[in-house]
C-alpha cells in the first residue's frame, strides 16, 4: 500500500509506503525520490571563499544555515576565529531565518492540514488575515537576512572571517523596530497553533540539538541529547551513523542504532529554560506542555520559536545599534579539516570540509536535519500506523502524510 | 475565468519558488489564479490543461524527463523558472566531472543505485516560451513576467549587462579592484546584489545575447588564473551557451 503521489506541501519529492497484513503493520517506509545533486562531490575543487555561497544552494527555503555552517566549518579548517560581533550578526541572520521560515512552514504548508482545506490558496480565501500575518512576518524576516547577508535567498555578503560589508548602526536600529512590529503577529501565531487539535500520539525518542552553554540553540556548540550524549561537534561521525537504503536517495541516520529527532521540538524539549522572556511566559500559559513526545507538537514548538527568535533578533539588533563598529577581518589560510554546526529551522545541520594549502576544498561531508530525522520518521510512522491500524485506508494515508509534514522535512536538502 | 496555473519543481533548492512567495504580488496571485497543479502548495492536483506552467529545477532523473514532456503537452505556455531550469543550475557542475566518480564519492558502493542524468537546460529538452533567469530569480522579474502574461503581452528580455545595475547602485567596481567578475557579460536586471555586497558577480543569470566575451576574457586573464576563470563560469549557470565553453576549459 503506497501513497502513490509524492507527498504534497513539503519541500521536495518523497513518498510514504506502508503495508498492512492481517491487521498488522509489516512495513513503513520513507521513500525519498528527490534527485541527488551531489554537492559533496562538486564542492571539491572550489575555493574556500566561494563555497559558502554555493552551499546555500542546497536549500532555497533555509539558505542561511547552510551558508553559516559552511563558513563555520571553513573557519575551523583554516584556523580563523571570527569576532564576537561577527558571531552576533550570524546569530541575528539565523534568528531572522528561523522567524521567516517557520512562518512559511506553518501558514503555507502545515496550516491546510489543521484547517482541513486543500491548500494555501484556500487558506487565503478563508483566512486572509492569517495569510497576511504570515506575509508581514516573512517580509521582516527576509529584511533581516537581506540587511546583514545582502540577499534574502542565498546570502552573498557573509564569508569566512566575517562580512564583505557591514550594516550601519542606523540599519540595526531600524531593523530592531521592524522586528518589534511583528512581535504581536508571532504571538498570535503561537496562540493560533496552541488552539489547534493535534492527533493524539506519543512515542518517546532521543532529541538532539547543539549547545553553546549559553544561548537557546542556534550557532555553534556541542552535540547534546536528552539521553546523555554530550560530544564535540568535530566528533560527530563517532555518534551519528549514516546508512543507505535502496529505496531512498537520502541516507538514514541513527545514534546507537535507533532514530533521533532534531528540530524545533528537540530544541524546545531540551532548552526551554533558555527561551527569551515572552516565549517563556507564553509557554506557561500553553495548554500543551514541553517536553512533549508527540511529534505533531513540532508545529507548536515552531510557533513558540518564532516568538523566541523574534525577541532574539530585537535583542541583538538593539545591542548592535549602539555598539556596532568597523573591524579588521581576520584572514588566515592553513590547510586543515573543520566541522561547523548550526541549528536550521528543521534541526541540527553539520558541514565538514577539508581545505588544502592553496585554500581549495578537497573533501566535503554534509549531514542535513531531514537526513537526521529519517529513521525517527520511519519509527514514528510504524508506531502511528500500528496505533491506528483499524482506521480506513484513506485516513491512514492522510495521517501518515500529516505526520511526515509535521517534521517540516526538506527533501531537497536531505538528498543534496 | 481565472488563469489556470501550474507550478512544478524538479530537483533543485526551491529558492525560486520561495522568491514567488516573497513577491509583493503574492496575495493577488493567491486570489487571482487557479492553481491546478502546485504540489508545494496544495493537496489535490489535477492534470487539466494549464494556461501557464512554471518549471523550476533541473532534470536529473528519468521520471523528471518524462514529467517535463507531459507538462509541455498540457500547457499553453511553459516558463523556465531560475537558472536550474534555464541553464542546468549548480548541480550541472557534475556534467564537467566524471559522474560515476562523483556518485561514488557520495554514495560509495551504492552509487549505481542512484540515477543522475547528464543535466541539460530545459530548452534543450522541450520548447520553452520564456525564461525567468537567476539563482534565485528576483521577485520583481517574476512580477513583471506575470503581469505581462496576464495582460496578454509577451514578456521582454532585459538587454543590459549586470554592470548597468551596478552603475545605477553606485558600486565600486570589483574588476577595477582586481577581482574576477562576470558582470560585463552577464544578463542584468537583478539589481546587482552581489557587487553591492562587495563580492563579484557570478553570472547566475547567464550570458547576454551578444556578450563581449573576448574582451572579458582578456581582462580576466590579467587578474585571475585559468582555474579561477573556469570556476567563475562553471557555477550557477554552467550549461548556458558560452559559459559552458569557458567553464569546460576553452579559454
Ligand atoms: S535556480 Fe538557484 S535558487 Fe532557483 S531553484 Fe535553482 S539553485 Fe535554487
Ligand atoms: S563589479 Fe562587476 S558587475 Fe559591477 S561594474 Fe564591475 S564588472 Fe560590472
Ligand atoms: S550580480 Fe550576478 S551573480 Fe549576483 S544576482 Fe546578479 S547576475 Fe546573479
Amino acid at each position: 500500500m503506497i501513497y502513490d503521489e509524492f507527498v504534497t506541501q513539503i519541500e521536495g519529492h518523497g513518498r510514504i509506503y506502508f503495508e498492512i497484513k492481517d491487521g498488522k503493520v509489516v512495513e513503513a517506509r520513507l521513500e525519498i525520490h528527490e534527485g541527488s545533486r551531489l554537492f559533496e562531490s562538486f564542492l571539491r575543487g572550489r575555493r574556500a571563499d566561494e563555497v559558502p555561497q554555493m552551499s546555500s544552494r542546497i536549500c532555497g527555503v533555509c539558505p542561511v544555515p547552510h551558508n553559516m555552517a559552511a563558513i563555520q566549518a571553513l573557519e575551523n579548517a583554516m584556523g580563523i576565529e571570527a569576532s564576537e560581533q561577527v558571531k552576533m550578526l550570524r546569530r541575528f541572520m539565523l534568528s531572522s531565518q528561523m522567524v521567516q521560515d517557520h512562518a512559511l512552514h506553518l501558514y503555507v504548508l502545515a496550516a491546510a492540514d489543521y484547517l482541513n482545506v486543500n491548500g494555501v490558496a484556500d487558506v487565503y480565501a478563508k483566512y486572509p488575515e492569517a495569510v497576511k500575518r504570515c506575509i508581514r512576518i516573512r517580509t521582516v524576516g527576509n529584511r533581516g537576512i537581506e540587511l546583514v547577508g545582502g540577499r534574502a535567498v542565498h546570502p552573498v555578503n557573509s564569508i569566512p572571517g566575517g562580512f564583505a560589508k557591514l550594516p550601519t548602526r542606523a540599519d540595526m536600529e531600524k531593523i530592531a523596530k521592524d522586528f518589534k512590529s511583528i512581535m504581536n503577529d508571532c504571538i498570535e501565531t503561537f496562540n493560533l497553533f496552541a488552539s489547534l487539535k493535534y492527533p493524539e500520539f506519543e512515542r518517546a525518542t532521543e532529541y538532539l540539538a547543539i549547545d553553546d552553554g549559553k544561548h537557546f540553540p542556534v550557532y555553534a556548540g556541542k552535540l547534546v541529547t536528552n539521553k546523555g550524549l554530550n560530544a564535540e561537534a568535530k566528533d560527530y561521525r563517532k555518534h551519528i551513523k549514516e546508512e543507505f537504503k535502496p529505496y531512498s536517495n537520502t541516507k538514514f541516520c541513527t545514534i546507537n542504532g535507533h532514530g533521533f529527532h532534531v528540530g524545533a521540538i528537540a530544541r524546545v524539549n531540551l532548552f526551554k529554560d533558555r527561551l527569551n522572556p515572552t516565549a517563556k511566559e507564553l509557554l506557561k500559559s500553553s495548554p500543551i506542555k514541553f517536553p512533549s513526545d508527540n511529534p505533531f507538537h513540532n508545529n507548536l514548538a515552531q510557533a513558540l520559536e518564532m516568538v523566541h527568535y523574534c525577541e532574539e533578533a530585537i535583542k541583538i539588533a538593539e545591542e548592535l545599534a549602539v555598539k556596532l563598529k568597523d573591524e579588521e577581518r581576520p584572514k588566515q589560510t592553513k590547510a586543515g579539516t573543520g566541522v561547523g554546526v548550526v541549528e536550521a529551522p528543521r534541526g541540527t545541520l553539520i558541514h565538514e570540509y577539508t581545505v588544502d594549502n592553496n585554500g581549495i576544498v578537497r573533501d566535503a561531508n554534509l549531514i542535513i536535519p531531514t537526513g537526521m530525522n529519517t529513521t525517527n520518521i520511519e519509527e514514528d510512522l510504524y508506531a502511528l500506523l500500528t496505533a491506528n491500524v483499524n482506521k480506513p485506508k484513506e485516513e491512514l494515508k492522510w495521517l501518515a502524510c500529516q505526520l511526515f509534514r509535521a517534521y517540516d522535512p526538506c527533501l531537497s536538502c536531505s538528498t543534496h | 475565468m481565472k488563469p489556470k496555473v501550474a507550478i512544478f519543481d524538479l530537483t533543485d533548492c526551491e529558492g525560486c519558488e520561495v522568491q514567488i512567495v516573497n513577491s509583493k504580488f503574492i496575495d493577488r496571485i493567491l486570489a487571482g489564479v487557479e492553481f491546478v497543479h502546485f504540489r508545494l502548495g496544495q493537496r489535490v492536483n489535477r492534470w487539466d490543461n494549464f494556461d501557464v506552467a512554471f518549471i523550476e529545477g533541473a532534470v536529473i532523473t528519468s521520471h523528471e524527463l518524462e514529467l517535463v514532456k507531459k507538462i509541455r503537452e498540457h500547457s499553453k505556455l511553459v516558463i523556465a523558472l531560475g537558472s536550474c531550469a534555464c541553464f542546468g543550475g549548480i548541480a550541472a557542475i557534475t556534467n564537467f566531472m566524471d559522474k560515476e566518480e562523483a556518485k561514488r564519492y557520495v554514495y560509495g558502493e551504492n552509487a549505481d543505485k542512484i540515477e543522475t542524468l547528464y543535466i541539460k537546460p530545459l530548452p534543450e529538452i522541450i520548447k520553452v516560451d520564456f525564461m525567468i533567469r537567476g539563482c534565485p530569480i528576483v521577485p520583481e522579474d517574476f512580477e513583471r513576467v506575470v503581469s505581462d502574461l496576464f495582460a496578454g503581452r509577451i514578456p521582454r528580455e532585459h538587454t543590459r549587462p549586470v554592470c548597468m545595475d551596478c552603475k545605477s547602485k553606485g558600486n565600486p567596481c570589483q574588476l577595477l579592484k582586481g577581482v574576477a567578475c562576470a558582470g560585463p557579460v552577464a544578463y542584468g536586471g537583478c539589481g546587482a546584489p552581489c557587487p553591492s555586497a562587495g563580492v563579484p558577480c557570478d553570472g547566475c543569470r547567464g550570458p547576454l545575447e551578444d556578450p563581449q566575451i573576448t574582451a572579458e576574457l582578456e581582462l580576466l586573464k590579467k587578474i585571475a588564473s585559468k582555474d579561477d576563470i573556469i570556476r567563475l563560469f562553471r557555477k550557477f549557470a554552467p550549461m548556458a551557451p558560452i559559459f559552458k565553453e569557458i567553464g569546460g576549459g576553452k579559454l
